[in-house]
């Protein structure tokens, strides 16, 4: 294989898949009716379109990422993947474009990532199918198999996970199912262990260019033996190939059935839960803070060395105080939070390569049950953990329209990795006996919140049908390091980006406000336009302990990041280095002289938790329910909501400390 | 009798799916259908259950295991 790249994503268009910039999809070549045209002559000019299939969790993603070099998120839990990707590469002399799609059972799609994928296999110009199949569950993995080889197009069967195969001890005869399916080229592969893959893309290459050639299409024998389009059929023909062609492999998954019994147990299961949450809380903050020291360092280092360079070339005072106070201060006070992120990021890449993850869908699902949702739905929200955006998406795999979009709405509650910083730095500030606690009873009070507000939801506007779970329970295995790896650094990356865009921008844009006013640059803060401004908003704050002109801009920034709440403070109080000690103690005594004492801090905190989610999230709860109405409509509840709690736990703590 | 009053670590083949909506269509075709064997692994009072069915290990809730239909396995 030579050049290879990949690309996910793209605007997801309900009417027809990805849109390529620039142009109607897949350059106008979508054709309806579920057939490509077959002229026999040039194809796509050299290139083989080849869709990736196959059931959800069985390697197709990891086999992309091998195919092509991308870095593509895979974990161990099916609905990983709900929109496609495409990437390229090359095999045999000949340019492939592949494409990854969303895992299916069959063709009978149901969820929103399913018909993405059934739309892509019936209806756009594919020239080959590789069937990705698990081959250690190859039994149910054939009857989507049988249904690619019903269409009459050409498949490719990969059997993926063979290295699993091989250690159960089970054996398959490839010639023999290659002969039961009509003759498809069979070619076992191993994505995790990067084994066969050349095979893999010369087979798509040569059963590419029969077609090319004007060669028949393989047709299956299965029709005339099973007995076509019935499921009584398939499963007929299945069970005869699976035992003429697989031999062996009994007595398996001892371990994975001795782990479920603890962390599936109906009285333990929940407990287990909320310890193994507790438990990825509590590495965040103290291993994060370990490393966290030595980024402050750095951050002091580089703080005083950029200061000293800008004043020893006679930098202009303003452009030493923007670069210093507001770019070094706001982006670095939160990049200095960058350990404590990648930790959480590497305890939820474990979390999901494990196989936990659908676990936790089981033992959801009664309380779930309570709020109208299936536990299904709880695999987004806890994804919510990490980000929103991703975790709105991944809404996507859930059977019923109305369930994903209740559960779009409830996924801003959960406390993503952009709260985190605003956790730390308040709850270390305020209660440095207690930071640990105060920091889980928030991500508690937010899943608790989602629960609750959706039980009130379900009450009001009951479901029009109960859509129970159904969802398989991968093996539990040891999560991959590179897999872990590549995870964590695409969320590193992500961090990196937004504070070099967002909060950069946001650091700079605030410094602007708060050294200019109505009389041109301000002596003092006190007398800009940002002054101004958080002045307008500040006795609306007040009944919730947050009346100041400062907390007032810092949360109105918050609503571009909400990390940005952090840069904000640095800014607003001078404070350089602000997650550092000095730095904490700085900001806790400015914050003091403000009159803000535990009471506003957890008031604030609540607030942060609350209130209207990032522009990104927006962005992506609008493209995922195409409603403004909703998209506004929830981040104008939040907002109030937010208010509300913040007012309620500032007036009852106000009385307590 | 319904899967759901199925006990932990008995085998049941499936007689008929009730009518329980999309879901059935469902289970059709992940193979759970007439004559189907599923084991039962794990289960909660609240009806929903673990089981296995061809190889794959599922999760299904209380409504689709009140609407599976099943005999022992083996009977």
């Amino acid at each position: 294989m030579g050049h290879r790249q990949a690309h996910r994503g793209g605007d997801f268009c309900p009417g027809g898949g990805k849109v390529k910039s620039g142009g109607q999809e897949n350059g106008g070549r979508q054709k309806k009716g579920g057939r490509q045209e077959n002229s026999g002559g040039q194809m796509n000019g050299g290139e083989i379109r080849v869709a990736f299939a196959g059931n959800p969790n069985c390697g197709k993603t990891t086999l992309f990422n091998a195919c092509t070099g991308a870095s593509l998120k895979v974990a161990n839990w099916p609905g990983v993947t709900v929109e496609r990707a495409e990437g390229e590469t090359e095999a045999a002399g000949r340019r492939l474009k592949l494409i990854d799609l969303p895992g299916i059972y069959s063709l009978n799609s149901y969820s929103m990532d399913e018909k993405l994928s059934r739309r892509c296999i019936l209806e756009e110009e594919i020239d080959v199918i590789v069937n990705v199949a698990d081959a250690s569950l190859l039994e149910r993995n054939l009857y989507l198999t049988m249904q690619l080889l019903e269409l009459g197009r050409p498949v490719v069967l990969a059997l993926n996970l063979m290295d699993v195969v091989q250690k159960r001890g089970m054996r398959i005869d490839l010639p023999r199912l290659s002969r039961m399916l009509g003759g498809i080229p069979v070619i076992p592969v191993s994505a995790r262990k990067r084994t066969g893959l050349a095979e893999l893309m010369e087979a798509v290459v040569r059963c590419g260019e029969r077609k090319d050639a004007g060669t028949a299409v393989l047709r299956p024998k299965f029709r005339q033996k099973g007995g076509e389009g019935t499921d009584a059929g398939r499963y007929a023909y299945i069970e005869k190939i699976v035992g003429e062609c697989v031999l062996g492999g009994e007595g398996r998954e001892l371990l994975t059935e001795k782990i479920d019994g603890i962390l599936t147990h109906r009285i333990w299961g929940i407990a287990a839960f909320l310890a193994i949450m507790a438990c990825v809380f509590a590495l965040t903050f103290t291993v994060g803070d370990f490393l966290k020291g030595y980024f402050e360092q750095a951050l002091s280092w580089l703080t005083g060395q950029a200061r000293g360079l800008l004043e020893r070339t006679g930098t202009a005072d303003w452009l030493v105080s923007l670069i210093v106070d507001g770019i070094i201060a706001g982006v670095g006070g939160v990049l200095a939070f960058l350990p404590n992120i990648s930790i959480l990021f590497l305890a939820m890449a474990f979390l999901e390569d494990s196989g936990y993850m659908a676990r936790v869908a089981y033992v959801m699902d009664s309380i779930m049950a309570h709020a109208g949702l299936s536990g299904k739905a709880f695999l987004p929200m806890l994804l919510g953990f990490g980000c929103t955006v991703p975790a709105v998406m991944a809404a996507r795999a859930l059977e019923s329209e109305e369930d994903r979009k209740r559960t779009i709405l409830l996924i801003p509650f959960m406390s993503c990795s952009a709260k985190l910083p605003v956790y730390l730095l308040f709850a270390e500030m305020f209660f440095p006996d207690a930071a640990l606690a105060a920091a889980y009873s928030l991500y508690l009070l937010g899943l608790g919140t989602a629960l609750a507000l959706a039980r009130i939801w379900s009450r009001v506007f009951p479901a029009k049908e109960e859509h129970a779970l159904l969802i398989e329970l991968p093996d539990y295995r040891l999560p991959d390091a590179g897999t872990a790896a590549a995870y964590v650094w695409n969320k590193v990356k992500d961090y990196l980006d937004k504070a070099g865009t967002t909060i950069f921008m946001a650091s700079v844009i605030l410094w602007f406000v708060l050294h200019y006013g109505p009389a041109g640059t301000a002596a003092d803060m006190s007398q800009s336009f940002g002054a101004a401004a958080g002045r307008l908003l500040a006795p609306l704050l007040a009944p919730a302990g947050l009346g100041t002109w400062r907390i007032a801009l810092a949360l109105i920034s918050g609503l571009s990041a909400k990390e940005v709440v952090i840069s904000s403070f640095s800014v607003l109080f001078g404070v350089e280095n602000v997650s550092s000690a000095a730095g904490r103690s700085a900001l806790a005594g400015a914050l003091a002289n403000a009159g803000f004492g535990p009471a506003n801090a957890c008031a604030l905190l609540v607030f942060c938790l609350f209130y209207t989610p990032c522009v990104a999230a927006l962005a992506a709860i609008h493209r995922e329910t195409h409603s403004w109405r909703q998209t506004l409509g929830m981040a104008i509840f939040q907002l109030l909501f937010a208010w509300i709690a913040a007012a309620a736990v500032f007036q009852a703590g106000s009385r307590l400390f | 009798m319904r899967l759901s009053d199925g006990e932990i670590g008995r085998a049941y083949e499936v007689k008929r799916i009730g009518n329980i909506g999309r879901a059935a269509r469902r289970l059709e075709a992940l193979g759970m259908g007439g004559h189907a064997v599923i084991r039962v692994l794990h289960k909660k009072a609240g009806g929903d259950m673990i089981i296995r069915a061809r190889g794959t290990r599922w999760a299904i809730g209380r409504r689709i295991a009140e609407g599976i239909f099943v005999r022992e396995a083996g009977k």
